[in-house]
């Protein structure tokens, strides 16, 4: 019923034997996979099995006491967040974390500042280089927009609008970095039926369109099987299981993890 | 009726983009210009000068620079009053020191010098927010007041403790008169309170607003905290410099450390948070609305007393103010934190509709 | 050595000072996680409504103690007031806000407080008598040449501000209410789940907080007169609860002995030291910097309006939750 697997040959990103504790508390413990460059990657598992704190590595958030994170090709050292959105990783967030004061076209605004280098002189005056650099970015932000069919709700706070559509708002956030490595944490947690296959649609076509890998967390096993490429599967901050959607499906250390019989 | 945008279209980005996108609000605010410019000059008295119109146009300066930081940096201070008193004893100096300088050209530099001042003060936010954040600019407040009251070289020895600004002039015009005081705040006023609103409605403003609404998906999503923050601390203090110096120059001519104190940081943050939280127009109202409100209070309240056969003594009337603004402040966080500024957009909404709104 | 440990005494003393109002915060923080900005308000008008409901039923001659006793309960009632203004009229509306927006909240209220108890109750300087002796007295007379100089009224405060710290402990410890209050600093939701009213218990730590700011006031009314300044203290306790850290009673203590002794010490020594220390230098060949410590030394007095948030300020950088205060993990 499936399509044949894709097959990829370039390693966007590899974690090795990442171990993260809070204090006493293990949050993930030796972990390892890679995401290769142009897939869908899920990262499945029980609640707390440290699935966003994963993410929260990747992108520079947390700091994982042992173990790597290559990228590109090149080990990464201690960095902040906002270094890792410059080398082009982009996430959303489980709890939607819009820009709530703020309306829409200016929260997928904010997600091209890495790209907008005006200083200070020319805001002030808002003419020359600092006018055309803000229209050039617009018309970008418009086409974003126009792919998530958000048109109607460009000038509304996007604290006024329903749950989908901020997640909406969120991953053109995302989008608008152009990144290489999108997160998705949750895109779809708490959407109905049909919310939940315009996103799919939303996912799929960024993958295809642009050719963005993504790495993505989600619950419903029938998403997470129909669109992901490969899957990694957590449980108590461990990694039980990794491979392609049949595989991962039928492996028994996954179904015992979800369905609570003893390892 | 006469307030419709209907047939007005937007055809190009910047277009839609405009601080005015209504052509009804730009033609109202050329009109509003024009009176302040032309015809204000002609029927003012010394009175309404000294008592309100200054006061409200470098204040107004004042609470747009203290809004970038709170309003739409999300970084609150309590240090403000020293940042213009930053300002006023730069602007000071630099005339003391470097008397070739025209007083005007002291008050900007004033500005530039409050900058580095704010840029130093906030380091601390890099690691800290909210009230700790808060206790820091605090530190700012009192280390400031000690300083001009305490190192004599900032007062250059004045015996008093109290200096004088230098008189003020332009190409050998004699500029001391109120009229020329107005009209020179309102220049500075009006130039930097446009280049303020360019910046907010920018990308740098965007990150502002990023950090304010939610620091760390900020963080997440590309912007630098360091240089997003330290920008706010720097133009915020530089507009409250410059509205410091002109402040000291413009308005009090003679001046004490007193001048710079605390107080004076809480009536910014008052004026901040009832004109409205992070927008331009607001802080010019909410500017207003604390120099006029005491104005007010006293020509009313006494009366008021008499007939009611109550003595009502100045003291009364500034623990009456103190009572109102204070719920006010709760008043307008409670039900409408973005102040009046909110309160006018909604009522040009209504408006817009009107005379027919379904 | 005598005079510094005089210095150090009384820079302690006043610490226990702070402290008794850092109190207040850390009490209404734990249990709301407000920022209490009117806390030094509330000191203001407890300590007025008792000095001037003394002075009123002095004047109908009642005896002393039903004075003094009619007193304390007239200005707690005040108290009483106020925390149910508080409640009522800000708390309740603003629940779930952000903490930041609480503050300026009780900015406002602040001065709403300040601005009605002064219509009210006046805005003079109220000399308050309570009965405590005030004579200075010298100690360790055997160890030190001249002994040590100390108030009396300065060491009943100390007590008073030990016997309320018990007092509090004992509260929060062994009663059902104070259970209840550290199930709600744990956790608003979970505590309203298992059937704490929130509303009745912040009302009951906003009246704590006053009785608390009572006994702050009517201690330092005692010893400076009750006066507008009194309200200016909350802000000394601001970096007394940074050093302490927030949620922490013992370290509203600490913190406050700290800043205390560290802000009359360095009053007193700090500049003549640093005036010694130029003068030394500039006889021992390195003039300029002699010159110029010195001339920093003759500048640094009167520093202990800010000795005090310079410290917290550079202790916030090192270590931002504070000696007591529990880490932050940061998620999203």
């Amino acid at each position: 019923m499936s399509a044949p697997p894709r097959l990829f040959n370039e390693v966007l990103l590899s974690v090795e034997n990442i171990s993260l504790s809070f204090g006493g508390v293990k949050a993930l413990t030796d972990i390892s996979f890679d995401i290769m460059k142009g897939e869908i990657r899920a990262i499945i598992g029980p609640n707390g099995a440290g699935k966003s704190s994963m993410l929260n590595c990747i992108n520079g958030f947390y700091h994982p006491q042992q173990g790597a994170i290559t990228y590109k090709g090149v080990k990464r050292r201690r960095m902040r967040p906002h270094e890792a959105a410059e080398q082009g990783i982009a996430r959303t967030f489980q709890n939607i974390a819009l820009f709530r004061g703020m309306s829409t076209l200016d929260n997928i605004m904010t997600g091209r500042n890495l790209r907008m280098k005006t200083g200070l002189f020319w805001q002030a005056l808002h003419l020359g280089p600092a006018r055309r650099e803000e229209i050039e970015h617009r018309r970008a932000v418009e086409r974003i927009i126009d792919f998530l069919e958000i048109q109607h709700i460009r000038k509304v706070p996007v604290g006024q609008l329903p749950y989908g559509l901020q997640k909406r708002v969120e991953l053109g956030r995302a989008l608008a970095a152009e990144p290489e490595l999108l997160l998705l944490d949750e895109p779809m947690a708490g959407m109905n039926l049909e919310e939940k296959q315009d996103m799919c649609r939303f996912v799929l076509d960024v993958n295809d369109e642009f050719g963005t890998t993504i790495c993505l967390i989600e619950h419903d096993m029938g998403v997470v099987m129909d669109i992901s490429d490969r899957v990694v599967v957590l449980d108590y901050g461990k990694k039980i299981g990794d491979g392609v959607p049949e595989v991962v499906k039928n492996d028994p250390a996954v179904i015992g993890a979800y369905l609570g019989v003893g390892h | 009726m006469i307030y419709r945008e209907a047939g007005q279209y937007k055809a190009s980005y910047q277009a839609d983009q405009a601080i005015f996108p209504i052509a009804q609000d730009r033609l109202v605010m050329i009109a509003l210009l024009a009176v302040a410019f032309v015809v204000v000059p002609f029927v003012a008295s010394e009175y309404v000068y000294r008592a309100v119109l200054i006061p409200v146009v470098i204040l107004s300066l004042a609470a747009v620079g203290l809004n970038v930081l709170m309003g739409y940096c999300g970084q609150v201070s309590l240090g403000s009053g020293a940042f213009m008193g930053v300002g006023a004893y730069a602007a000071y100096n630099l005339g003391v020191h470097l008397p070739f300088l025209n007083p005007l050209v002291c008050i900007l530099l004033g500005g530039f010098v409050a900058a580095a001042t704010g840029l130093v003060f906030g380091i601390p936010s890099l690691r800290i927010k909210g009230f700790y954040l808060a206790c820091a600019t605090l530190a700012a407040q009192f280390f400031g007041d000690w300083a001009f009251l305490r190192i004599k070289w900032l007062t250059n020895y004045a015996p008093s403790g109290s200096v004088n600004a230098p008189p003020i002039q332009l190409f050998g015009l004699d500029l001391s008169s109120p009229t020329a005081a107005y009209l020179i705040a309102l220049c500075f006023t009006l130039v930097l309170g446009l280049a303020t609103k360019n910046i907010v409605r920018g990308h740098i403003g965007r990150q502002w607003m990023a950090i304010r609404d939610m620091d760390i998906a900020a963080e997440i999503i590309g912007v630098r905290p360091m240089y997003a923050k330290l920008t706010a601390f720097a133009v915020s203090s530089f507009l409250i410099g410059v509205a410091g110096a002109m402040w000291a120059f413009l308005y009090l001519g003679s001046w004490e450390p007193a001048a710079f104190s605390i107080d004076r940081s809480f009536q910014l943050m008052f004026m901040v948070i009832i004109g409205g939280l992070g927008s331009i127009l607001g802080s010019v109202l909410g500017a207003a609305f604390i120099v006029l409100l005491p104005i007010f209070l006293n020509q009313v309240l006494p009366p008021l007393g008499a007939l009611a056969g109550l003595k009502i003594s100045t003291a009364t009337v500034s623990h009456f103010e103190a009572m109102i603004f204070g719920a006010l402040i709760v008043f307008f966080l409670v039900v409408e934190p973005h102040g009046l500024a909110r309160l006018w957009s909604i009522a040009k909404e209504k408006l817009r509709l009107w005379p027919f709104p379904h | 050595m005598g005079f510094f440990i005089e210095v150090l005494i009384g820079g302690l003393l006043a610490g226990v000072l702070y402290s008794l109002v850092a109190l207040g915060f850390v009490l209404i923080f734990k249990a709301s996680g407000v920022f209490n900005f009117a806390q030094g308000a509330m000191v203001l008008t407890a300590a007025l409504a008792l000095v001037r409901s003394l002075e009123l039923f002095g004047q109908w001659k009642w005896p002393f103690w039903l004075a003094l006793v009619s007193a304390f309960l007239f200005a707690a009632a005040i108290m009483a007031v106020v925390a149910w203004g508080a409640e009522r009229l800000v708390l309740r509306k603003l629940v779930n806000q952000e903490g930041i927006i609480l503050f300026m909240a009780t900015i406002g209220m602040t001065f709403f407080i300040e601005g009605l108890a002064q219509t009210l109750f006046g805005a003079d300087v109220y000399p308050l008598n309570l009965g405590l002796p005030k004579d200075p007295l010298f100690i360790l007379e055997s160890l030190f040449d001249g002994g040590i100089l100390v108030n009396e009224l300065d060491i009943w405060a100390a007590v008073i501000a030990g016997m309320l710290v018990a007092g509090l402990a004992v509260f929060f410890q062994r009663t059902r209410i104070g259970r209840a209050l550290r199930a709600v600093a744990d956790d608003h939701a979970a505590a309203q789940s298992v059937g704490i009213p929130l509303n009745q218990i912040w009302f009951i730590v906003w009246l704590v907080a006053g009785l608390v700011a009572l006994v702050a006031g009517a201690v330092w009314g005692s010893k400076l007169g009750v006066q507008f300044s009194l309200s200016l203290l909350a802000l000394k306790a601001l970096p007394v609860l940074i050093l302490g850290g927030f949620t922490s009673v013992p370290g509203a203590i600490i913190g406050g002995l700290i800043i205390g002794a560290g802000e009359k010490i360095s009053e007193v020594f700090a500049g003549p030291l640093l005036k010694d220390l130029g003068a030394w230098l500039a006889t021992n060949g390195a003039t300029g910097l002699g010159t110029v410590l010195g001339d920093v030394g003759a500048t640094l007095t009167g520093i202990e309006i800010w000795f005090a948030y310079v410290v917290a300020l550079l202790f916030l950088l090192v270590r931002p939750q504070g000696l007591f205060g529990e880490r932050i993990i940061e998620r999203v």
